[in-house]
């Protein structure tokens, strides 16, 4: 069947009702989240966890979707009217954006913003429909060793590029590793590392971690140096709608945020950060009028905003064709499929086809509601942020237990919370990236078996982990990114003591010094 | 950036770091690090990860040594540059720390009550009964939403089964 027809076929599972119904849940939930601060898609979809018991495997994607892309418009809104970007993707959407809106073009950026997340989120899920099936095809030709390598390049990847410091980033991974052994070794049945407790023979649930890390940790750490002051919004004024010359300046960044976001979202090496980066500093160095950066140029809003939404679409690519996940968003998506006891991959195309064209024709849905939720309605989605910070926090903190106790209620995962809520904060204070925890532990059982598969059919001879070219060049690449840039400057620079900063820290990674 | 003497040095840190390390050495001992089909055991990878721990500490020492500082991550609302401020992060710990004691003999709605005042008040807030009845009415309500959506959440106030 042609990819074409498995779409409409796809489209006939998203028209549904319940699933018109999740989608639209999805947008809203996402945006509302995208807006307010503390809580971003991947927190939101893992304290959604306990309803999946009662959803439709597609439904529950459906929604889940909604909230990746709901959250990717959301978090502009408040970037360019409060100079609060909700979502790390959103941090360069705020330099001009809030710029334009305090000269009164508020309006014109909100536009530039909406119209280029959805050309970016749309043109980004007609690639992810026509490049997803080839990718799968081709993941049937990976042998056990090459999604090993995979793996391995994915783990040296996250943590080099997200955070400030290589090493922090790589112990963050490794501890998600060392979480990730704890429970029952799914090849031989033995207990690992449970000292004989009963309640850790389940391992460590992936959801606890992450609302953890995230919520918990946040809330602790806000709380110890919350700020007094506020920031004012910037009213709604000025013309309301983009002009010829807006048009004019937009188009062609959202074609290049959209160019730049989708492959890097497609990469293993994560998230809807870098393309933003780089898409602002592209339409920096391209725009006619490079003296209005930074104080309101419109190209600065639309080509990161449509990078961000591109690269949305971009990371189910990996995830949905090797189960790979790239951010912490798709990691959590990747655990909800596991709870559905559905394994992405190539195969997911073929036995599960009616709930992975599903979800893709719900992605052109949510688009089209998320536009018309979030262009006319940006000045009530701002009122949100009225909730004033004491209990704004207190009502995450209820959630974040409802997505904890709502697992199993069962005192130890209260246990848990609590202690990771507490690594959380010490990882705030010390600036270490808290994802790649994430990213660990939920790929490094993955890694295991893989290497364990792979050891087995060669019967124990390691050389088959380079066996194959894919695999070679795999573990080639994932060796140079870790020696390559220190060794690069030791030879540059003879001797100067590297501090730890990554050489491939992206231009804003590190606004706080 | 605020110069840190070296007494401000987090060893600790690296200490945590070293520590998990050996705690996942000590457990893949007594694991085995083999078998007979696939020549590795369920020991082996819980080795890698604990050797990978201790060396990396042990890197995050260094340097640390070298006086590396460490700036807060970057947060929304948070003033990063600032000290903790030790009152409010205790009553916002104590606040995580009370369902481990309230859950089981309290239930969720008073156990969500207590949280969302004690997060509130470590926000500053300074209307303790006003969010306790937020935070009640919050917890009943997400008790009857998840109940309908066939999520449980415990008994509704255990407490009553007493009487």
């Amino acid at each position: 069947m042609s990819t074409f027809e498995l779409l409409m076929q796809g489209f006939g599972v998203a028209l549904q009702p319940i699933n018109l119904l999740m989608a639209f849940i999805g947008s809203v939930l996402g945006t509302a989240i995208g807006v307010l601060p503390g809580i971003g898609p991947a927190l939101t979809i893992a304290l959604l966890m306990p309803v999946t018991t009662q959803l439709e495997p597609a439904s529950a994607f459906i929604m889940f979707a909604g909230i990746l892309y709901g959250a990717m418009y959301g978090g502009s809104t408040t970037s360019i009217l409060l100079n609060t970007p909700g979502e790390s993707g959103s941090m360069m959407t705020a330099l001009e954006g809030n710029q334009m809106a305090r000269r009164g073009r508020g309006a014109a950026a909100l536009a530039t913003a909406a119209i280029g997340s959805f050309i970016a989120g749309t043109i980004g899920t007609i690639l992810l429909s026509f490049v997803a099936p080839s990718v799968s095809e081709l993941a049937f030709i990976f042998g056990p060793q090459d999604y090993f390598a995979l793996m391995i390049l994915s783990f040296t990847t996250i943590s080099v590029v997200l955070g400030n410091s290589r090493l922090r980033g790589m112990i963050a991974v490794t501890i998600g590793l060392g979480l990730g052994v704890i429970g029952i070794d799914a090849q031989t049945g033995q207990s690992r590392m449970t000292f004989g407790s009963l309640d850790l023979l389940d391992g460590i649930p992936f959801t606890i971690v992450l609302v953890s890390l995230f919520a918990v940790g946040e809330i602790m750490f806000v709380a110890s140096r919350s700020l007094a002051r506020t920031e004012g919004t910037n009213p709604l004024k000025g013309g309301i709608w983009m002009t010829r010359e807006d048009w004019k300046r937009s188009w062609k960044p959202w074609l290049r945020g959209t160019a730049l976001g989708f492959p890097i979202g497609v990469l293993p090496a994560g998230g809807s950060e870098i393309p933003t980066f780089l898409s602002y500093a592209v339409e920096k160095r391209l725009s006619k009028h490079p003296e209005e950066f930074g104080s309101g140029a419109i190209e600065g809003v639309a080509g990161p905003e449509a990078a961000n939404n591109a690269a949305a679409a971009g990371i189910l690519v990996p995830l949905l064709t090797l189960g790979l996940p790239t951010s912490a968003t798709s990691a959590i998506l990747l655990s909800a499929f596991q709870g559905y006891g559905l394994q992405p991959g190539p195969l997911l195309f073929v036995n599960n086809a009616q709930l992975v064209w599903g979800l893709i024709a719900s992605l052109y849905i949510g688009n089209l509601m998320l536009i018309v939720l979030n262009l006319p309605l940006a000045g009530v989605w701002v009122r949100l942020l009225m909730i004033p910070r004491p209990q704004l926090y207190a009502g995450i903190m209820i959630f974040a237990l409802v997505g904890v106790w709502g697992l199993s209620t069962s005192w130890f995962d209260l246990l848990l919370m609590f202690l990771m809520g507490l690594l959380g904060f010490v990882m705030r204070v010390y600036d270490f990236p808290t994802a790649p925890v994430l990213i660990g532990l939920i790929l490094g059982p993955m890694a295991e078996q893989q290497l364990r598969r792979a050891l087995a059919i060669s019967q124990g001879d390691p050389s088959t982990l380079v066996a194959t070219p894919i695999s070679a060049s795999l573990l080639a690449i994932a060796v140079l990114i870790l020696v390559g840039p220190p060794l690069f400057r030791y030879l540059a620079g003879r001797g100067r003591p590297a501090r730890g900063r990554s050489a491939l820290a992206t231009p804003d990674s590190n606004p706080a010094q | 950036m605020i110069k840190r003497d070296a007494s401000m040095r987090p060893w600790w840190l690296p200490g945590g770091v070293v520590a998990f390390g050996l705690v996942l050495l000590y457990g893949a001992a007594q694991l085995g690090q083999s078998d007979n089909y696939s020549r590795i055991g369920p020991g082996l990878f819980v080795t890698v990860i604990g050797i990978a721990l201790v060396g990396l500490g042990i890197a995050l020492a260094v340097q640390i040594a070298r006086g590396m500082s460490f700036a807060p991550s970057d947060s929304e609302g948070a003033d990063t540059e600032g000290p903790t401020k030790l009152g409010p992060f205790l009553t916002a710990v104590a606040a995580t720390a009370a369902p481990l004691v309230l859950m089981q003999p309290a239930g969720f709605p008073v156990t969500a009550s207590v949280v969302f005042a004690g997060v509130a008040r470590a926000f500053g807030s300074t209307q303790p009964f006003f969010d306790l009845a937020i935070g009640a009415v919050l917890g009943v309500l997400a008790w009857f939403f998840f109940a309908w959506l066939g999520v449980n959440l415990g008994p509704f106030f255990p407490l009553l089964k007493g009487f």
